[in-house]
């Protein structure tokens, strides 16, 4: 029994001298960004594209000799495998043990929701770069540590709603949605903003991943008198509905969420991508400002991307590029890396960010934690395999 | 000692983790790793000890993890309340998976579970009012205990006592007959029938305890996380628990808890390589399957007591004889029903294969307490006629009683438990059991006891009382020095002689023992000659098939002569043996 | 909407079927299977994607490069997860096979890339009429394919002498070893047989389905229910399987509804084996003491 115990002063020394010096390697200089998103499986494109965007505004950061004095971003990936149990642990990982000083977050809306309270608990602030469920930001916390540079359900489908009353004049619409947190969301906030116009869906279908054909789907939405299909998916499922669709001969058009704005969905869907008409909070393709340029050019180097057509996921990229800027302007401003005070100074952000998406000014206070809203957003239509915008 | 000693050491380390740390991830993966150890010695007992592979323990962790998270949400309740409840949900619908399940095995079996955990994940997507959907349930209260709140630092004992609890539970389960029952199904299915042993309700017990086990982690996860969704319950993570069990070692008590350590903490010792993620997963998976037979425990226990088990074995090759003279001890007090009597009788037994008549119009009587012999040269139904009398086989039609009852149409195992035990003409012994425990497994049949008593370790009166039985009973079979080597480790000549044991442990009246001869040397042939009469004059009553005549000759009271599925003769042994039909069947097929 | 739905499910069905046929093949020889057809289906869309798209080579010679390659990643699993284990009582191939699988699929990632990719072919761009109903001409050629592939393999094994040693080594493999056949070459070939099979699916529905990593789990999984629903020893069972699997799927999602699809399909397959674990077109086993 001595030697049990000796044995175990022993471990418990070595646990506890183990844990002391990580924690202090933690305090060493770079400024840690963590970045947990999927990484791999089936939305591992969407991760990469958060990830270029975030690599490409640290480097501008960096080069421009970093924050706090001279301190270095350091970017610390982790991948969530889209698993919210996965998302939970890498959320205390990224703070507990990598100390970083906010974390990007990526497309799964279950696992941003899972992490909300992490972030509430450890007082460490989030922005979404992706994830758009409406709930992520509006969590019913006080004060709010997460933030959102990307769409926001609830403003996307009042955005969509408003274009197919006002401009396509549809009165009978049905909703054909991916059957995911992200399709159950919006299937809540079309519905609210159609009942809003005082209109009801007359349909409302959904699909599974990698599902091979959607035509028992799009024929029930026919046979109950659809003249507009609101999709919600990503490029091959939004690819897999509009080849069924010609398979069915049903003519309708399609308005769709943005999940389809990579550029490998014309690739997909061939020339039934044309005429599909989309929303955006940004686009690659056309005149670009200064920054689109300079982000195009990046890509194109350091990510062998050779246009606008090979960007996978613009939105991702274009979200956190911008994100990443306003996080380390929150830094500077707060003089100090730690969780309150860097969420204090984004909810009060001074000075004006000319960012790739829009110019931002004050873009979070403490009733708006969303950067992009409705009035952001541009609606769009691919045609012969570019982006271009609804006239 | 040693192992006293670690699992002090372990627990010791486990309970101090919170003392040392307040980093919450290092606490959630202290958890983690305990709710996977509560799953994982559930499963273990599914895998290790009944060998029944599921691909769909996540449907059932799901159901406790939903069970929870609805009835603390919508109902209210605190950790100590929605836990059993939870539990016993998931173990009603593991036993209802179970009986549709465990009718089929190996790749089917996989199948049935993958199936049902597909279900599971759709059900919870597609019943939105009660499951929440594709988003799940968010709003999970914090756990309280008696109105105590517990945050991570005190939660953490919570899960690390469940975890302890789980195992110390397994340890008790397979010291006892429970757990003898499961191993012995996994290694012979029809031996264990052949001891009155319940095959069916066996694995469902296995399953539906796993089933619990899986509930009470899924509950635990859910008081952890604050939020369920079905993204948390897909094959990868039915696949990561039998991940877990195998790496750790199948059927080894500490087998959960090192894999469940190494699976969860590895991955995030390797996070950088995370594109190479699956790469790492699949390595590791086949790199245990073949490097590690028996697991990482297994392995370390394999160096430990190197060389390995089976050199507890005695020294001397020569095995000892049968306990001489005297009625061998342990079965004594059952006397045979009215000596004399017929016993077994079977009239116009009939039954065909694929058209061809493996036995056809037979009639047989065995009279208690005589040695009956059944010979006829090779594929004359003799071996079928065993089968269909010990209700392995169905036949065609025809009649069968056992002490005056018809048996025809019972399942093996209740034919078994009436009294009539078998042997089988390969040895069917439980490889994985110690000599003494395969006996103890006949000894005990299916009286069992209660599940309870056996998870929680009471009942130590009645193991005592069968290690005695059993004891007693090798001895009596001359296999006193073998009892811990692993039946595996047998050498053949006294393969035959346990499996005897064994079944006269089972309480037979009634013994049929199908070629024990075969392959015996000259020496042990007279020994089993030997144990016959003995066995008789001690009141059993034996039908014996045999193709050694001498032997059938010298120790049998009547015989019946079998060829191509009919009685050819009948009567005592000189007169069969000069019947010129039995003669003709001989030479003809000589 | 009926003949739509009609048309859908058979194309759906003889998708399933034909991958189904690779696991009926080698169990037929061997009494084990590959656990990751559907990464074999995967690793053929992806090498035919290299060759076709990325290298420029014509059909014909796509068609062959990818065959041989999926033999080849055949024979890799044969020796990596199921010579080690052959005939052991444990399901140690099922996990050796699912790890293959897995590391298959990383592989996938790291070379071929993380998101789908369009495999081009004129068969799969405009949809065609049949009898009112719409259908890519592509998919008209998986049950073409998969019935003649399906009558090859029905003469290989009941007409050819090779293919009957294959058979008789899953019947008696002790046998089969007596009468000099050489047990390991055959089950390798098997096994390079019904990963071929599943490169030549993979070919074939790479156009459909677009090529990703991630593309076989799913057909993998809905094939092997398909390939125990209609017996794992009947190539013809598991033929009309795939196509009853298929008109459930497709009839399900357009009369009940898409989230219904998947449980009602598993459940039919947990009901099969229940009712009769030995499939459509199997042969009621008997039991050995």
């Amino acid at each position: 029994m001595r030697f049990g115990q000796r044995l175990l002063w022993v471990l418990v020394g070595c646990i506890a001298a183990t844990l002391s010096a990580s924690d202090l390697a933690a305090q060493s200089t770079p400024v840690k960004i963590g970045l947990a998103a999927a990484m791999s499986g089936g939305s591992a494109a969407s991760g990469e594209a958060i990830r270029r965007g975030l690599l490409i505004a640290i480097d501008e950061v960096n080069a421009k000799g970093g924050v706090l004095g001279g301190r270095k971003l350091e970017l610390v990936v982790r991948d969530d495998e889209g698993n919210p149990t996965k998302g939970v642990t890498i959320a205390r990982e990224l703070v507990e043990r990598e100390r970083v000083a906010a974390v990007f977050g990526g497309l799964h809306s279950t696992v941003a929701l899972a992490q909300v309270p992490v972030w509430h608990e450890l007082k460490t602030p989030y922005v979404g770069a992706w994830a758009a469920a409406t709930n992520i930001t509006r969590n019913g916390h006080a004060p709010n540590y997460v933030f959102r540079v990307s769409g926001n359900d609830d403003y996307v489908d009042k955005f969509l709603v408003g274009y197919a009353t006002e401009r396509l004049r549809k009165a009978k619409p049905a909703l054909l949605l991916e059957n995911t947190p992200w399709g159950q969301s919006n299937e809540a906030g079309l519905t609210k903003w159609f009942a809003d116009r005082g209109l009801k869906t007359v349909g409302v279908e959904k699909f599974n991943w990698n599902d091979p054909d959607m035509s028992p789907q799009l024929l029930r939405l026919r046979q109950q008198g659809a003249d507009l299909v609101v999709l919600v998916a990503n490029a091959p499922e939004g690819a897999q509905v509009v080849k069924s669709k010609a398979k069915t001969g049903w003519e309708v058009p399609v308005l769709s969420h943005w999940g389809i704005s990579g550029g490998r969905f014309p690739e997909l869907a061939g020339e039934l991508s044309d005429g599909v008409v989309f929303f955006q909070t940004y686009s690659f393709f056309g005149s670009q400002n200064e920054r689109g340029q300079y982000v195009l050019r990046v890509l194109r180097e350091k990510f062998n991307v050779k246009g606008p057509e090979e960007v996978t996921a613009p939105v991702g990229t274009a979200n956190a590029y911008d994100g990443m800027h306003l996080v380390a302007m929150a830094i500077e401003q707060a003089k100090a890396t730690d969780g309150p005070k860097v969420r204090d100074a984004l909810e009060n952000l001074q000075g004006e960010y000319r960012g790739l998406i829009k110019t931002y000014r004050r873009p979070f206070t403490s009733e708006q934690h969303d950067a992009l809203t409705d009035q952001d957003y541009l609606m769009v239509v691919w045609k012969g395999g570019k982006i271009v915008p609804v006239k | 000692m040693t192992a006293r000693l670690l699992w002090a050491v372990a627990a010791a380390v486990a309970a101090s983790v919170p003392l040392v740390t307040a980093n919450t991830y290092y606490l959630y993966l202290g958890m983690t790793v305990g709710i996977m150890v509560v799953i994982t010695s559930g499963f273990n007992v599914l895998a290790g000890l009944s060998g029944q592979v599921s691909l769909g323990h996540a449907g059932l962790y799901a159901i406790g993890a939903y069970a929870a998270a609805i009835l603390a949400t919508r109902w209210h309740l605190a950790l100590a309340a929605a836990l059993p409840l939870s539990i016993a949900l998931t173990a009603a619908i593991g036993a209802l998976l179970a009986l549709a399940a465990l009718r089929v095995s190996g790749p089917y079996l996989a199948m049935v579970t993958i199936a049902f955990g597909i279900i599971v994940e759709h059900a919870l997507i597609e019943w939105v009012g009660l499951t929440g959907g594709p988003g799940g349930i968010f709003n999970i209260p914090k756990p309280t205990l008696a109105g105590v709140a517990l945050p991570l630092p005190r939660y953490y004992f919570v899960v690390a006592a469940a975890a302890a609890l789980a195992l110390w539970m397994t340890h008790n389960l397979m010291s006892s007959a429970w757990g003898r029952a499961f191993i012995a199904v996994k290694g012979s299915e029809i031996a264990a029938e052949s001891l009155g042993l319940g095959t069916y309700g066996l694995r469902t017990a296995a399953f539906t305890i796993s089933a619990a086990f899986a509930g009470a982690g899924g509950c635990l996860f859910s008081f952890l996380n604050g939020y369920v969704s079905p993204d948390s319950f897909t094959l990868q993570t039915s696949i990561l628990f039998l991940l877990i069990v195998l790496f750790g070692g199948l059927g080894i008590l500490a087998g959960p808890l090192v894999g469940a350590l190494v699976l969860v903490l590895l991955p995030e010792l390797l996070r950088e390589f995370l594109d190479y993620r699956l790469i790492f997963y699949g390595g590791l998976l086949l790199g245990s399957i073949y490097f590690l037979p028996r697991g990482a425990v297994g392995a370390v226990q394999d160096l430990w007591r190197h060389p390995p088990r089976a050199a507890a074995a005695p020294s001397a090759g020569v095995p000892s004889a049968w306990a001489p003279a005297g009625a061998p001890a342990g079965f004594a007090s059952r006397p045979a029903p009215g000596p004399g009597r017929p016993l077994l009788v079977v009239e116009d037994l009939w039954v065909a294969f694929g058209g061809i008549q493996a036995v056809a119009d037979v009639d047989l009587t065995v009279a208690a307490g005589t040695v009956h012999s059944l010979i006829g040269p090779n594929g004359a139904g003799k071996t079928t006629l065993v089968n269909l009398v010990t209700g392995f086989s169905r036949p065609d039609r025809g009649r069968i009683t056992f002490d005056g009852v018809s048996i025809i149409g019972l399942a093996p195992a209740v034919i078994a438990r009436r009294g009539l035990a078998r042997t089988f003409q390969t040895p069917q012994l439980f490889e994985e059991l110690t000599v003494l425990e395969n006996v103890m497994v006949g000894v005990a049949g299916h009286r069992l006891g209660s599940l309870a008593a056996a998870l929680t370790g009471r009942g130590r009166a009645e193991a005592a009382a069968l290690h005695r039985e059993a004891t007693a009973l090798l001895q009596t079979a001359g296999l006193g020095d073998w009892a811990d080597v692993p039946a595996g480790a047998l050498p053949f000549g006294l393969r035959r002689r346990l499996e005897i044991g064994r079944a006269l442990g089972a309480g037979a009246t009634m013994l049929l023992l199908d070629e024990p001869a075969a392959g015996l040397v000259p020496t042990e042939i007279a020994e089993l000659d030997a144990l016959l009469g003995r066995l008789r004059e001690a009141g059993l009553t034996i039908l014996l098939i045999e193709h050694h005549i001498e032997l059938v000759m010298a120790v049998s009271d009547r015989v019946t002569v079998l060829d191509e599925g009919r009685v050819i003769a009948e009567g005592r042994p000189e007169v069969v043996q000069r019947d010129p039909a039995v003669v003709e069947a001989y030479l003809g097929s000589a | 909407m009926g003949i739509q739905l009609l048309v859908t499910g058979l194309a759906l069905g003889s998708m399933y079927g034909l991958v189904a046929l690779g696991y009926h093949i080698t169990w037929a020889t061997s009494r084990t299977m590959n656990f990751s057809q559907g990464q074999a289906v995967m690793a053929g869309a992806v090498v035919a994607y290299g060759l076709h798209v990325a290298l420029g080579w014509p059909f014909l010679l796509t068609l062959l490069g990818t065959l041989v390659a999926s033999a080849l990643f055949g024979v890799v699993i044969e020796r990596l997860a199921v010579r080690p284990f052959f005939r052991s009582a444990s399901l140690a191939w099922l996990l050796a096979t699912i790890a293959c699988g897995t590391i298959a699929e990383n592989v996938a990632m790291l070379t071929f890339g993380k998101d789908a990719r369009a495999f081009p072919s004129a068969l799969a761009t405009r949809p065609v009429l049949i009898a009112g109903a719409g259908v890519y001409p592509q998919e008209l050629l998986v049950p073409v394919v998969g019935l003649a592939l399906m009558g090859g393999v029905q003469f290989f094994y009941h007409r050819t002498f090779y293919g009957k040693q294959l058979k008789a080594v899953a019947y008696n493999p002790e046998a089969a070893g007596l009468m000099g056949i050489h047990i390991p070459r055959a089950v390798m070939t098997a096994y390079a047989l019904s990963a071929a099979l599943a490169g030549a699916a993979g070919l074939l529905l790479a156009p459909l389905l677009n090529v990703a990593p991630t593309m076989g789990t799913i057909i993998g999984l809905k094939a092997f229910a398909v390939a125990i629903i209609g017996g794992l020893d009947s190539a013809g069972g598991i033929l009309i399987a795939g196509f009853l699997y298929g008109l459930i799927e497709s009839f399900v999602a357009g009369y009940v509804s898409t989230g219904a699809r998947e449980i009602v399909g598993f459940a039919v397959v947990i009901a099969m084996l229940v009712v009769r674990p030995w499939g459509l077109g199997g042969a009621r086993p008997t039991r050995r003491v």
